[in-house]
């Protein structure tokens, strides 16, 4: 539906995005995670044509965006920041502006503005004004004012950063319900991983602007050192020491694939050069045949996708040592 | 009577001059008072008008020359009023480009020089009053699908007070400006002469009391008006 290409954007001489190609097919769930100053932001502006790439093109069913066609398109793609802002006026004059922008009038436009509104449970704020909010209601009414202007494509940066449990739980059944009803593509960004595994079937990973390769586990920014012995080169990552088999060197980040982790409950003779011990932090069952996740603080905190049954034998749970193995030609570097 | 004696005398009436032809309805006084507000209410108007979607433009696109367009706005806010009175007396005058228009010494000549006087100031303020909108009204603004115009009112109604303090600073400057009415207004009794020329002309014939009386109707009417945007500044609140 929306689409980057070759896409590479900068403010002043800082690349910040460098992305060859990002694509939100529609009726898609897509959840961006990554760092702060990953690019996270950016590339929700880019894709709601709040900015215009340095380089390259966006996309929307096929055509690219360009002059009286981003004005259209914009009507079709809504994003709601971070820290959202509502408009002079109730909060009933906020859900109607996309509404009034599109030129609906009259019991029509009433009719939407009371259907988000009851679907983000923001009813009782209705006649409320920006000053008489707080920050969480802020966030829902900006969702419900994105959503009552009818987008195809809602983009939502960190949208549980000032809600509580029970509103994301409630702002995730009312996109839901959304989706189910006319098949909105929803496109998220946030740093908190369990949530991005909760409301995405597709996690895509930003690291200082591009790509991951690998889910967005053990990622790490380094500098790789000039030379290494036979390839391998070992780098410091918190209080660990990570050997890397790369000919890169300089400024790099570094991936360590979960599901390349060995779990054990003691140090084992094997072939991987990466052998850390330490002690269990989370044990956590994120998705349905996503297997569970065992992060560990192993000089530096790392995360293992492992099988439940895994989970019983070694009996892994907080606090438990274990030791920690892959190899390193199994360090992504990118 | 001692020197300071003669010196409170003479103050005293003047003050004496002034509330007699204000109560009496001095023809003159109130002739030059209705001319003087209706020389800065159009000037501010057009003034205003031109200025303050010319800030929006100077503050909301990055155009090639934009930065030096800022530094001659921000020039044009400190040119002495007598000199833009100079250059437009050569403009309207019989031999200037536009002295077909035959408005040398009229109200309308008063007018285009405090516009002139006024622009830089309606530009410059409603630039910076753009600016320190969060940028996020802005975005919002066009996520929400809201074409050019839309945006644009939505920002204003943001930047409500510091573009009222565009106007009020604007009238501020034209109903206060006597250098440029002098030189193209010519100061010519129940034409041209509004209350500023009227109060310089009072001082130079030593009628103290007539100048007084002038510049206290002028304070009232400046008073007057402020106050009535300050009213409309506090309907506007959140």
């Amino acid at each position: 539906m929306i689409e980057l290409r070759d896409v590479r954007h900068r403010y002043g001489d800082r690349l910040v995005l460098d992305l060859p190609a990002f694509a939100l097919p529609a009726g898609a769930r897509v959840a961006i995670v990554g760092h702060n100053g990953a690019g996270k932001s950016t590339l929700l502006r880019l894709l709601a044509l709040l900015e215009a790439p340095t380089e390259g093109v966006v996309l929307f069913d096929g055509h690219a965006v360009t002059g009286r066609a981003i004005g259209r398109v914009r009507r079709r793609v809504t994003l709601v920041e971070q820290r959202p802002i509502l408009l002079r006026g109730t909060v009933r004059d906020n859900l109607a502006y996309g509404l009034a922008a599109r030129g609906v009038r009259g019991a029509a436009r009433e009719r939407a503005v009371a259907g988000a509104a009851e679907r983000l449970g923001v009813v009782p704020l209705l006649g409320r004004r920006r000053t008489e909010l707080s920050d969480g209601e802020v966030q829902r009414v900006a969702v419900a004012r994105a959503l009552a202007a009818g987008p195809d494509v809602l983009l939502l940066d960190e949208p549980a950063s000032s809600a509580d449990r029970a509103a994301v739980l409630g702002l995730h059944d009312a996109l839901e319900r959304e989706r189910a009803e006319r098949g909105l593509t929803v496109c998220l960004a946030s740093h908190q991983l369990e949530d991005a595994y909760r409301w995405s079937d597709d996690l895509r990973t930003l690291a200082d602007g591009r790509l991951s390769p690998v889910t967005p586990e053990n990622l790490f920014r380094v500098s790789l050192p000039a030379d290494g012995t036979e390839g391998v080169k070992h780098v410091r990552v918190g209080r660990a020491e990570i050997a890397v088999l790369t000919e890169r060197s300089g400024h790099a980040i570094l991936a360590v694939p979960p599901t390349d982790i060995l779990v054990s409950a003691a140090p084992l003779a094997t072939s991987a050069r990466n052998q850390l011990s330490g002690h269990v932090s989370r044990v956590a069952r994120v998705r349905s045949g996503a297997g569970v996740h065992v992060t560990a603080d192993v000089g530096v905190e790392l995360t293992a996708v492992v099988t439940a049954e895994a989970v019983r034998e070694l009996a892994l749970a907080p606090g438990r040592p274990v030791v920690f193995s892959f190899k390193a030609s199994a360090v992504r570097v990118f | 009577m001692d020197d300071r004696g003669r010196r409170v005398d003479f103050l005293a009436e003047g003050f004496r001059r002034a509330a007699a032809l204000i109560a009496g309805g001095d023809p003159d006084l109130y002739g030059s008072a209705a001319l003087s507000l209706r020389v800065a209410a159009a000037a501010t108007i057009i003034a205003c008008g031109l200025g303050i979607p010319a800030g929006f433009a100077l503050a909301g696109r990055r155009f090639w020359g934009r930065r030096a367009a800022l530094v001659l706005v921000n020039t044009a806010l400190a040119v002495p009023t007598v000199v833009v009175g100079l250059l437009l007396y050569g403009v309207l005058s019989r031999r200037g480009p536009l002295g077909g228009l035959e408005w040398l010494y009229t109200w309308q000549a008063i007018v285009v020089g405090d516009v002139l006087l006024a622009l830089p100031i309606a530009v410059a303020l409603s630039a910076a009053a753009v600016e320190g909108v969060d940028p996020r009204v802005r975005r919002t603004a066009l996520t929400l699908g809201a074409g050019r115009w839309r945006t644009a009112w939505t920002v204003a109604r943001e930047a409500r007070f510091a573009l009222m303090a565009v106007v009020t600073a604007a009238f501020g400057q034209v109903v206060a400006e006597v250098g440029a009415a002098m030189i193209v207004g010519g100061n010519i009794r129940g034409e041209t002469r509004t209350l500023t020329t009227a109060v310089a002309l009072g001082t130079a014939q030593g009628d103290f009391g007539l100048a007084l009386a002038l510049g206290v109707v002028l304070l009232a009417l400046a008073l007057a008006v402020n106050a009535a945007l300050q009213v409309l500044q506090g309907r506007g609140r959140d």
